[in-house]
């Protein structure tokens, strides 16, 4: 009995330093956030004034606010649409035993796994007007340019469809690893009945990826809600704050303007959308315990 | 047959328009690098450089000033880097160790609530982490950005590593067992260099997140010679006459390493990220 106690306390020794991490960097800022919220904090002070509601009552009044609540609401539904569509194309694509797939594959995911901060600002310098390579390439096609992040039309499907390509290939590889568990024997008696690749992908494919389109969705939609450097290296939250989701505006409001309260409450704000999302998730989607 | 080599046609059509779509933008940007300035403020000169020239990384690499010193900021963040790189190994294949091989109590759900923290608002942080750093005396050293980026990477390799030392057999361990090493030698001398291509596939995981990593490092860091090079990077887009040729062999300089760290191990991780997905 002696010698299981003490391999019952060591056990947690192993696992001891990383949730002692998390809870440093994730959990007591969770609620440090929150706490600083009812605070006036000045850049560079620790201690803050305590002012109750006064934070959550300027930025309710702010139409700058909403402006950006706004945004953000368009912002994360047009990358949801654009990152649960393409991906499963991509990943049916990706499916087929080919000589080199796992090199495709690999290179597939590159956009992913580079930095975003070298892509955006290049991406910066294609986009331009009149110099860039993609005004080049409409120049000759359909002879217009646009400003794809100087016009306020412009920026907010030029930076979704930026990122969503940079995000793609995540996606990619969750559908593609449901694909894999699909039986081959399934697309072969539907090719015996005549059914072509359009009734095949509605009747089989897209079914049985039910659980898994789930779980991306929620990824994604919570990925973007909290995008931060797509946005900011290419427009720093656009045109006329076109741009500007609420994570541009907590780290605009708290770090140029310095008014860290006002940006903790804004932060606190965003979150509980994300949280009722979260729960709605579980309580809705979440894989249950039968396996 | 003829349906099958119109379709072996069509996806091989499908996977080149994939690959000229995911990889162009980042194949433009290498090209480019070594375009001179009058080609890059003129498109129509052309996908190729029609004059070949190495004077965009001579000027980002060579012309220093105390604010724009980019070999600095590249040596920054190596050692970020590899900081994160040494610190995450460490905790996550303890962790994973941990994990794999005795069970904890709600064990599903610890692993669960550890992945957790990768659909946690990271907007979130940056205000209670900003102020935590401010009380510790961490703002503006490289300590405080291995500390964060080291959070941010460990719990997926945990998850990941965790289940490279599940697939080796407890067996062996216990063998060492009664030839009389004990605990830490069996750790370190049997089961973690058996591990080998999960460590490896785990460093080159952390090593990519702290190479690229930007927001915590622009708001942690405030002195020029501490910057990391995502941090000098972004600063040449705020000068008033940006430096296209500079910026973009920045880029490559950026992007580089993180490909050829990836490649080796990118059968690991696709094989890890897809495992798991398919057990969520």
């Amino acid at each position: 009995m002696k010698v299981n106690y003490k391999v019952n306390f060591l056990k947690y020794l192993y696992i001891f330093p990383i949730f002692a991490l998390i809870g440093v960097v994730f959990i007591y800022p969770l609620f440090q956030v929150i706490n600083s919220s009812f605070y006036n904090i000045r850049m560079g002070k620790s201690e803050g004034v305590f002012i109750g509601l006064d934070n959550y009552r300027l930025i309710f009044s702010e139409p700058l606010f909403w402006k950006s609540v706004n945004s953000t609401l368009i912002w994360t539904l047009c990358s949801l649409v654009i990152q649960l569509i393409i991906p499963m194309f991509v990943a049916i694509i990706l499916n087929q035993k080919l000589k080199g797939i796992h090199f495709i594959r690999s290179s597939v995911l590159l956009p992913y796994i580079v930095p975003m901060v070298a892509l955006a600002v290049s991406m910066r310098w294609m986009l331009l007007p009149e110099i860039g390579i993609f005004n080049e390439i409409l120049k000759n096609t359909i002879g217009t340019q646009i400003s794809f992040l100087g016009s306020q039309n412009a920026a907010i499907p030029t930076v979704v469809i930026f990122n969503s390509w940079k995000l793609m290939p995540f996606g990619t590889l969750l559908i593609l690893s449901a694909l894999q568990t699909i039986p081959e024997e399934l697309y072969e008696a539907a090719r015996v009945d005549g059914a072509n690749f359009w009734k095949q992908f509605i009747y089989i494919t897209f079914p049985l990826l039910g659980k898994i389109i789930w779980f991306m969705g929620f990824l994604v939609l919570v990925w973007n809600f909290n995008a931060f450097d797509a946005i900011w290296l290419t427009t720093e939250g656009g045109p006329g704050h076109i741009l500007q989701t609420l994570p541009v505006l907590v780290y605009r409001r708290a770090f140029k303007v310095f008014r860290l309260g006002e940006g903790a409450a804004i932060a606190t704000v965003g979150s509980v959308f994300l949280v009722i999302i979260g729960l709605l998730y579980f309580k809705l989607f979440a894989p249950k315990k039968e396996d | 047959m003829g349906t099958r080599i119109i379709r072996t046609i069509l996806v091989n059509i499908g996977i080149i328009m994939l690959l000229l779509i995911v990889l162009f933008p980042i194949i433009y940007i290498f090209i480019s690098s070594f375009k001179p300035l009058s080609e890059l403020i003129n498109a129509a000169t052309g996908f190729f450089p029609k004059q070949p020239t190495l004077s965009n990384y001579l000027t980002l690499l060579l012309v220093r000033t105390p604010v724009r010193n980019f070999p600095l900021f590249l040596l920054n963040s190596l050692k970020v880097s590899l900081g994160t790189v040494l610190l995450t190994v460490l905790i996550s294949s303890v962790a994973g160790y941990g994990l794999a091989r005795y069970r904890y109590p709600g064990g599903g759900i610890l692993i669960q609530s550890m992945l957790f923290i990768y659909v946690f608002p990271t907007v979130l942080l940056i205000i209670p982490i900003y102020r935590m750093f401010l009380n510790l005396k961490l703002l503006d050293t490289h300590l405080g950005l291995i500390i964060i980026y080291t959070a941010l990477a460990a719990p997926f390799c945990t998850w990941l590593i965790s289940s490279f030392f599940k697939t080796i057999p407890i067996e062996i361990e216990q063998a060492a067992s009664i030839d009389g090493a004990n605990k830490l030698t069996i750790f370190f001398r049997i089961t973690l260099p058996l591990a080998g291509a999960g460590l490896l596939t785990v460093g080159v995981y952390a090593f990519i997140i702290a190479w690229g990593e930007y927001m915590f490092a622009s708001i942690l860091l405030s002195s020029s010679s501490n910057r990391t090079a995502p941090l000098g990077l972004a600063t040449l887009t705020a000068e008033q006459y940006i430096e296209y040729g500079p910026l973009l062999a920045g880029s490559v300089l950026i992007i580089l390493p993180v490909i050829i760290l990836f490649f080796p191990v990118a059968r690991h991780f696709i094989k890890g990220v897809m495992g798991g997905a398919i057990k969520q």
